[in-house]
């Protein structure tokens, strides 16, 4: 019977420890791939000035990149440019990204900003945006899911992709 | 000196009985589910961390580190957890167990448990200063300051470690029950408080989550568990059972049996041989409760405990008046006729440990001629309930056997010098013990005594079963 239980036992938990690697391995994979392109691409963390641009929340106001060039299209599907979201305080810090758009289409979202009040923020940050990007590019929209275990940073990213959104009137 | 009152019982043929009854196998079930459940519990947080991407977090000294930390404080606050339910009484638990079965699983869980936290609190501190190149000292400052909740946590594991600490033993022995009692109950509080840190610092239990459903339900079971196994049925029970103290017996000097009145209590579904937890509402007496074994067994409108005047308070127990009110806990135990495994008994008691001896020899079930009734004691005058002892193996059919004496010194036996000398033992006393479960209850180091002479005997665990009083 003990033996018969701890075998029991030994088997449960492998299997349960599979499948919680399994559910756990595209989250691992998408941060292996932020390690790799966060290597290629420069620090754009340094834009903490733009903080000033209102302490707030929600649809606060939005600075457009001025090194950027800002189409002024007139029709709202052939806007190229680079926008800049608000930043968005969240309970982890501020938020704030930039929408690459060329011609209407969502090329590139950058993280100027991430959640980084503490180690594990920053942690989580690094696993979720890499994640939000790919949604953010395949809906072509801030419509996108939560981030399991990034529920502030997911909430933090698409509003400030959405007033990028708003701003550049796509 | 030895004296045997034997009497001689009529030999009868029966069919032999299955060697391992199936209640046996069905606890033997229970307990293995139980384990299994608990080791899987332990993987399963493991699993939650894998599951939000932990296997990625290992890539630089700070991640392990902080990895390491997290991982260590889910499996401890799981084992914190476990140690809880072991402690609350549930049902299953003791049929599987038995109470003090359960209250060892629980205690030896008490010290990985802490470790482990003690452990999550060192690597988190550790890895965040390697991570964000400060100190240790400044690392811990900004964990009080900045992340949320932090104070609380670290109250609670404060409390913690006093919980463990007055639970080793050489503390313990040295401090009141009752005091220990309310240290002890500072544990639910130390769960408590460390609560949020683990739902607003941690990254892993983010409200909406997987995650985060499954620990808020785990915690919200075993609330529910203690507040319904320990509080709730227990005060419902007494209160339907409507107990009364109905009157006190001498039975020798500073020992008493009491015998309580009740109404309906086959709802109880008390055996011979399990205990209560009693408390007795009488001015000096309502805010200690004590585990006393039955005595007799329990009928449908009366139990009855048999004391003797230990502690400081057991000794008012012999002025009880008639009509007091009572209230318990319980019943709880794996000392009864459920955990036979062989058709013959032996019952071995010494000094008060006689009570559920007494009560368990009234219903067991064997055959006249299969049970044996050993009574240790030093002198004839403290072999407590001999003449009750006697004359219940009278009528069933029971060998009654009374051995008086002190045990030689720097020996390690049960037994008095000369039937050590002899050589006297279990086997020697009991020709056919190898058919038979062997019931101790005694003095804690007595009682190891005679299990480990029943084990050199070749007897295995399953057919030997003790019950331990002290808490």
């Amino acid at each position: 019977m003990r033996i018969r239980a701890a075998a029991a036992a030994a088997l449960a938990s492998v299997s349960v420890l599979s499948v919680g690697w399994l559910v756990g391995a595209p989250a691992v994979q998408s941060l292996q791939a932020t390690l790799t392109t966060t290597l290629t691409r420069p620090p754009s963390n340094e834009t903490t000035g733009v903080s000033s641009t209102g302490g707030g929340t929600g649809g606060a106001t939005t600075t457009i990149d001025a090194s950027a060039p800002v189409a002024e299209a007139l029709a709202p599907t052939s806007v190229t440019g680079t926008f800049e979201g608000s930043a968005v305080q969240t309970r982890f810090g501020p938020m704030q990204v930039s929408v690459t758009i060329d011609n209407g289409t969502i090329t590139m979202v950058t993280p100027l900003q991430l959640t980084n009040d503490d180690r594990k923020s920053v942690q989580i940050s690094n696993r979720a945006a890499p994640i939000l990007r790919d949604e953010v590019l395949a809906a072509q929209s801030a419509n996108v899911a939560n981030v399991s275990g990034a529920t502030y940073t997911t909430q933090g990213y698409l509003r400030s992709l959405q007033a990028a959104l708003d701003a550049a009137q796509l | 000196m030895s004296i045997d009152t034997r009497t001689t019982p009529p030999r009868r043929r029966t069919a032999p009985a299955p060697r391992v009854r199936p209640e046996y196998r069905q606890r033997m079930r229970l307990a293995d589910t139980l384990q299994v459940l608990c080791t899987v519990s332990v993987a399963l947080v493991i699993a939650l961390f894998l599951a939000d991407g932990g296997a990625a977090r290992f890539a630089t000294p700070a991640d392990v580190l902080t990895s390491l930390g997290v991982l260590a404080g889910l499996i401890g606050t799981d084992l914190l957890l476990i140690m809880m339910l072991l402690a609350a009484r549930l049902p299953a638990i003791d049929r599987a167990f038995g109470h003090d079965g359960a209250m060892a699983l629980h205690q030896s869980l008490g010290k990985p448990a802490l470790s482990l936290i003690l452990a999550h609190a060192g690597l988190l501190i550790v890895g965040y200063a390697l991570a964000g190149e400060i100190s240790v000292v400044a690392e811990v400052w900004r964990m009080l300051t900045v992340l949320p909740d932090m104070l609380l946590a670290v109250i609670g594991l404060g409390l913690l470690v006093l919980v463990v600490v007055s639970s080793i033993v050489i503390v313990r022995h040295r401090l009141p029950y009752e005091v220990w009692h309310i240290v002890h109950l500072l544990s639910y509080v130390a769960v408590l408080a460390s609560l949020p840190h683990q739902l607003t610092v941690g990254a892993l239990l983010v409200a909406g989550s997987p995650q985060w459903f499954y620990w808020l339900a785990l915690y919200v079971g075993v609330a529910g568990s203690i507040l319904v196994f320990r509080v709730i049925l227990p005060v419902v029970r007494s209160l339907r059972a409507r107990l009364r103290v109905e009157g006190v017996d001498r039975v020798a000097d500073g020992v008493v049996s009491i015998r309580v009145s009740g109404h309906r209590l086959a709802r109880l579904q008390a055996d011979a041989g399990q205990f209560f937890i009693w408390r007795f509402w009488t001015p000096g007496l309502w805010w200690q409760a004590h585990p006393f074994s039955l005595s007799a067994a329990p009928t449908g409108n009366s139990l009855r405990i048999t004391v003797r005047s230990l502690g400081d308070a057991s000794a008012a127990l012999g002025g009880l008046r008639r009509g007091t009110r009572v209230s318990v806990e319980g019943p709880y135990g794996l000392f009864t006729d459920r955990a036979r495994t062989s058709p013959r008994i032996v019952l071995v008691a010494a000094g008060i440990g006689v009570a559920p001896i007494r009560s368990l020899l009234e219903t067991a079930s064997f055959l006249p001629g299969q049970a044996t009734v050993i009574l240790r004691s030093h002198t004839l005058a403290d072999s407590y309930l001999a003449d009750e002892l006697a004359e219940l193996c009278r009528a069933r059919g029971a060998e009654f056997r009374v051995i008086v004496g002190k045990r030689p010194p720097g020996v390690g036996s049960w037994l008095p010098a000369d039937a050590v000398a002899g050589p006297v033992n279990l086997l020697t006393l009991v020709p056919r013990l190898r058919d038979a479960d062997v019931y101790v209850c005694g003095p804690r180091r007595w009682t190891d005594e005679v299990v480990r002479d029943a084990r050199s005997a070749g007897l295995p665990p399953r057919q030997i079963h003790f019950e331990r009083f002290d808490w």
